[in-house]
């Protein structure tokens, strides 16, 4: 009887474990002050997220929009159009000290900015931008969590500046 | 304690690839809810734009899809039922309404081969004509190195005013443009040249 229960006690666990790495985690890895510096790494299982997520209110932020409001459907309409469109690079801007780069891969827009010190790279599931915004014009967080789960195994952000380094990844 | 150990790792096991499951037949959902590319090669729309004095480069690569969505989620204030609203008459006498600009180019159509405008003022030299299938304008002001080609073809003219009333038809555009291929604007100054075409290269050509 002991073993069945030491059995059950070790599996929950290991079944928590793997529940966890099924549906994702969010890695948040900040690096202060170069090697000698801080260094923070807060796992975030996507599906704690998610339920957190599924518990707070849609905020209704139609009203502070304004007139951007009316751009909404749009902005839904052209990251739909964008995720059904071949991949390429939409937008490079070139200066003196930065370059911007806009870029379709797959289902993901990645944007890359390199300046004199900083290094920028936000890679943005459409999927999840597209499910943010709601057909009612109504900005849904809860759906963006929804969505990473489908945009695994990839850098969501990565910032480098100077010494510090921010980056958040999802596995 | 063998059989224990194994129930356990069956437990998980059966979690994990329920979980699992449940993961990847979502991830198929959305892969089969995605529609199929299309076999023809895509159009896309390049703007290209290098100011020289600023040694600044932009590059936009637009597929012709996403130019349409824009258009036509565009306000209503805007595009009405595809079409676009304009008011030519707001600034004064000087402009033209969108019905006279119809009549006029009806007339040039009938035309054919000719110089619409020309104008030289000073070393200013600015010249509208139809040539084949294009309607070309030239400005060349040579003490500014100023030298500007717009080449307009015909049929995206017709299509810009084939709507009747104050309003163009989005997508009678859109499908012209589909068809277009090639320089549809370049600009060309001392301090900066622009250049606005369509293909089917997603890198657009001379990067």
């Amino acid at each position: 009887m002991l073993k069945l229960i030491l059995a059950g006690a070790a599996a929950m666990p290991i079944a928590a474990g793997a529940t966890v790495a099924a549906t994702g985690v969010a890695w948040v890895d900040v690096r202060e002050g170069g090697p000698q510096g801080t260094h923070i790494v807060v796992p975030v299982p996507l599906l704690a997220a998610e339920m957190a997520a599924s518990f707070a209110p849609i905020p209704d932020i139609r009203e502070e929009m304004g007139e951007a409001r009316q751009h909404l459907g749009a902005a839904r309409k052209i990251l739909e159009a964008l995720r059904e469109s071949p991949d390429g690079e939409l937008v490079r801007v070139e200066e003196r000290d930065e370059t911007v780069v806009i870029a379709k891969e797959g289902d993901t827009l990645r944007v890359h900015v390199t300046g004199k010190d900083e290094d920028v790279t936000v890679n943005v599931p459409l999927e999840s931008a597209a499910e943010v915004i709601r057909p009612d014009g109504r900005i849904d967080p809860g759906a963006a969590v929804r969505g990473l789960r489908h945009a695994r195994f990839q850098t969501l952000v990565e910032v480098r500046d100077g010494d510090d380094h921010v980056k958040i990844s999802l596995w | 304690m063998n059989r224990t150990v194994l129930a356990g790792v069956g437990a998980v096991l059966v979690v994990a690839g329920v979980v699992g499951m449940g993961a990847v037949q979502a991830r198929t959902n959305g892969a089969a809810a995605e529609p199929t590319g299309s076999t023809g090669a895509p159009a896309w729309l390049h703007v290209r734009v290098d100011e020289h004095g600023k040694s600044s480069r932009v590059r936009v690569n637009l597929p012709l899809t996403v130019v349409e969505a824009a258009l036509e989620a565009a306000p209503a204030k805007i595009v009405d039922k595809g079409r676009i609203k304009i008011d030519l008459r707001h600034d004064g006498d000087h402009d033209l309404s969108l019905a006279e600009m119809r009549r006029m180019w009806h007339d040039l159509k009938e035309a054919g081969d000719t110089e619409i405008v020309s104008v030289e003022d000073g070393d200013e030299t600015v010249k509208v004509a139809r040539k084949g299938d294009v309607v070309q304008v030239r400005v060349s002001k040579p003490s500014e190195k100023e030298e500007v080609h717009v080449d307009v073809p015909v049929n995206l003219v017709d299509a810009v005013l084939a709507g009747t009333g104050d309003s163009v038809d989005v997508k009678a555009v859109i499908r012209e443009l589909r068809s277009q291929r090639g320089d549809i604007v370049r600009v060309n100054d001392s301090n900066s040249a622009v250049r606005v075409w369509i293909d089917e290269s997603a890198a657009g050509e001379g990067r």
